[in-house]
């Protein structure tokens, strides 16, 4: 590639600057709410919509010694940790079978699938909500690790399936030339190279437990010790009298871990999400 | 790898691998399908919402009257789909609708009359110049080895559909007319709209800064990409009400600024196309990080050379992007562009906590930014009217299921590895 004049390269320094400062303003917009004294989302003082006049970590603090928000934490983690390792291993020999085997209904497997999530969601929860009173999870976290965990299952599914197709079959063929079965193969060939997607799919499942609010908020309705960090977040929003100072530092206090994990495994997620059909 | 085993032991071994797999789907994703499909044919509202149950004292005489399926339908029909065994004269519990499809006759009955449907063709009429360059362009480019550009075909059929719709056939009087024949086709019309106003953006946003993040010789990459994929890490919930802030007419940030500069600033909650805008642009900022990444991944695996030899035979840079860029993301961007849209299809938090469907234009009639998932959600925790929006539900899957069925067919990625 032949080196851009300095021109078009100020431009493109431009419409970054500009794309940094549409996506983050909103979170910063949060950061400033939180710092605020006196609890007010917004300041008529044009400096403080964007600079922090005066800083306090009292809606921190608040949030964090006053409030069940350890309690909220512990939930949440509980909930999402159990998603994650349900949805990865749910999903993985799944993938593994349709992406290597070929039998009788496998394509029409891998359409219908993708055709049930098809189905609009919030109508599955009444039918969710009868399945789980009759094992007798309705109310319990367990109940929303299951139905959070075979929520995600199509995407990860999909997505594992996408990249063990781009594993190349030859190093499986050649473990069981040396006397692998093909379960051995799956475990100690196929699960390792894989890496990338079974990283991506986690971070998808933990998404998946971390932010879930509709389904939550009916399947644990009432249940206060039980609430996780996006119903107890949005009661706080729902009151009469918001105190959204304290509102936004849980909000950051909330996004913090997901960004995080986030940019921990960017590397994974440009070659992890192959969506089922890009091959490199 | 089907040399290894044959026949039954093959199927066993795949059934061992796909087993939780597909025990998960069926017991929490397929039932609820199946149920809702029961739901559609009974008359569950506010005032049938109990559920029936047979009297223990009967199933002796039941049992007779039934000898084969007497015991099955009583200890597993009738209390899973309970209103298969109720009476319908009974009240206040649900049961199976005489006739049965009652609530789909219902949900369509203005919908097929003669006007409704000549109005539909009209809509359709006005369309059709795009339909038929769309499906023009396809055989094109897949029959010649040089794509011919095809881009200005486009702006004329879209010229051809902006004329015919002030002209003969009236688009906004047909619209009108279809609005009246009750929520299916408002419903349905908006959350599509709302598709195609969001998909396009999340792809050329996506598109330029994958681009710029592609670029060899710009510093300062990483903090960037780190920087541009926060929106996505955000959970959805927490940046939904941040923006609903903004959106505010008298405390909003959006109109502060807009004060600040003199300007007036509108009710963006309040006025329908406003609120449509505000809920496609807080999409647009939660989604093209997604295709940021997916373009970004897909730009790295294109070969330089092609740049190269592309370049020496003195290729502009508009010409780099269409005839090598854009047709080799085509497969990595394809699936993307199917998943987002039936996520944005079936968008609900986000708009939910935004604009709570509304604004409203009258009792009864769904809001500006009412979707197929807000008005489900309202219809059976607000009104209770399950029954109704069962069948809306189950027409939504099947028109959803057939343009999934079709996507597939554009993008292949039902095909293995190794075919």
């Amino acid at each position: 590639m032949r080196r851009p004049s300095t021109l078009s390269l100020i431009f493109s320094y431009a419409i970054l600057v500009l794309g940094v400062l549409f996506s983050l303003y909103p979170i910063w917009f949060a950061f400033l709410a939180a710092l605020r004294p006196g609890g007010r989302l917004f300041t008529l003082n044009l400096a403080g919509m964007f600079f922090p006049t005066e800083i306090t970590w009292e809606n921190f603090r608040i949030m964090l010694f006053e409030k069940p928000f350890p309690i909220w934490i512990k939930n949440s983690l509980f909930i999402a940790g159990l998603t994650t390792i349900a949805c990865v291993s749910l999903s993985t020999s799944g993938a593994f079978a349709f992406s290597r085997f070929r039998f009788v209904g496998r394509e029409a497997g891998l359409i219908l699938f993708l055709a049930v999530q098809a189905f609009p969601g919030v109508l599955a929860l009444v039918p969710i909500a009868l399945i789980l009173t009759r094992l007798g999870l309705y109310g319990s976290p367990w109940g929303l690790i299951l139905a959070y965990s075979t929520g995600t299952l199509v995407f990860c599914t999909w997505n594992l399936k996408g990249y063990f197709d781009t594993i190349p079959i030859d190093l499986e063929e050649a473990g069981m030339i040396d006397g692998c079965g093909p379960i051995q193969s799956f475990i100690r060939i196929a699960l390792p190279l894989a890496r990338p997607a079974l990283a991506t799919t986690a971070l998808f499942g933990f998404m998946a437990g971390w932010n879930e609010y509709v389904m939550a908020s009916v399947l644990l309705a009432g249940q206060e010790p039980r609430y996780t960090l996006p119903i107890a977040l949005a009661q706080m929003a729902s009151d009469l009298n918001v105190p959204w100072g304290q509102y936004a530092a849980g909000a950051l206090l909330v996004s913090i871990p997901v960004v995080l994990l986030f940019l921990w495994l960017q590397k994974y997620l440009e070659s992890g999400l192959t969506m089922g059909g890009v091959k490199g | 790898m089907g040399t290894t085993y044959r026949g039954l032991r093959k199927y066993l071994l795949i059934l061992l691998f796909i087993a939780p797999t597909l025990a998960g789907i069926l017991l929490l994703s397929i039932f609820p399908i199946i149920y809702n499909v029961y739901i559609s044919f009974t008359n569950r509202n506010t005032y049938h919402y109990q559920v029936y149950r047979l009297p223990e004292a009967d199933r002796a005489a039941f049992v007779e009257q039934h000898p084969v399926t007497g015991n099955f339908v009583w200890d597993v029909v009738c209390p899973v789909f309970p209103g298969f065994c109720c009476d319908p004269s009974l009240q206040g519990f649900h049961c199976i609708q005489q006739p049965f499809y009652a609530n789909y006759a219902r949900l369509f009955e203005k919908l097929f009359t003669l006007p409704s449907l000549l109005a539909l063709l009209r809509l359709v009429l006005i369309m059709s110049p795009l339909i038929v360059v769309a499906v023009a362009a396809n055989r094109v480019q897949k029959r010649s080895l040089v794509p011919p550009a095809t881009w200005w075909w486009w702006i004329v059929g879209a010229g051809l559909a902006v004329v015919l719709w002030f002209g003969p056939l009236r688009g906004a009087a047909a619209l009108a007319q279809l609005y009246d024949t009750g929520p299916f086709f408002l419903v349905m019309f908006k959350t599509v709209l709302y598709v195609i106003a969001c998909i396009p953006f999340f792809f050329i946003f996506g598109l330029i800064f994958a681009l710029l993040l592609n670029n060899p010789y710009l510093r300062g990459k990483p903090v960037f990409r780190v920087l541009l994929i926060v929106p996505w890490a955000v959970p959805s919930y927490i940046s939904a009400l941040i923006w609903q802030f903004f959106f505010r007419a008298e405390q909003g940030t959006i109109n502060q600024v807009l004060r600040l500069m003199g300007l007036p600033g509108p009710s963006w909650l309040l006025d329908p196309n406003l609120a449509f805008f505000a809920v496609v642009l807080v999409n647009i900022w939660m989604s093209y990080p997604f295709f940021t990444v997916i373009i970004l991944g897909a730009l790295q695996s294109i070969p330089q050379e092609q740049y190269e030899a592309a370049e020496v035979d003195g290729a502009t840079w508009l010409q780099k992007l269409t005839r090598i860029t854009l047709p080799l993301l085509r497969p990595a961007v394809m699936p993307a562009i199917v998943l987002s849209s039936i996520t944005t299809f079936q968008m609900f938090n986000t708009v939910w906590l935004i604009t709570r469907g509304g604004p409203l234009r009258g009792a009864g009639v769904p809001g500006a930014t009412e979707f197929v998932m807000i008005y489900a959600y309202k219809q059976v925790f607000q009104q209770r009217n399950d029954g109704m929006i069962g069948a809306f539900a189950v027409i939504v899957f099947i028109i959803l299921f057939a343009a999934t069925l079709y996507s597939l067919r554009l993008t292949r990625i039902t095909k293995g590895a190794y075919e």
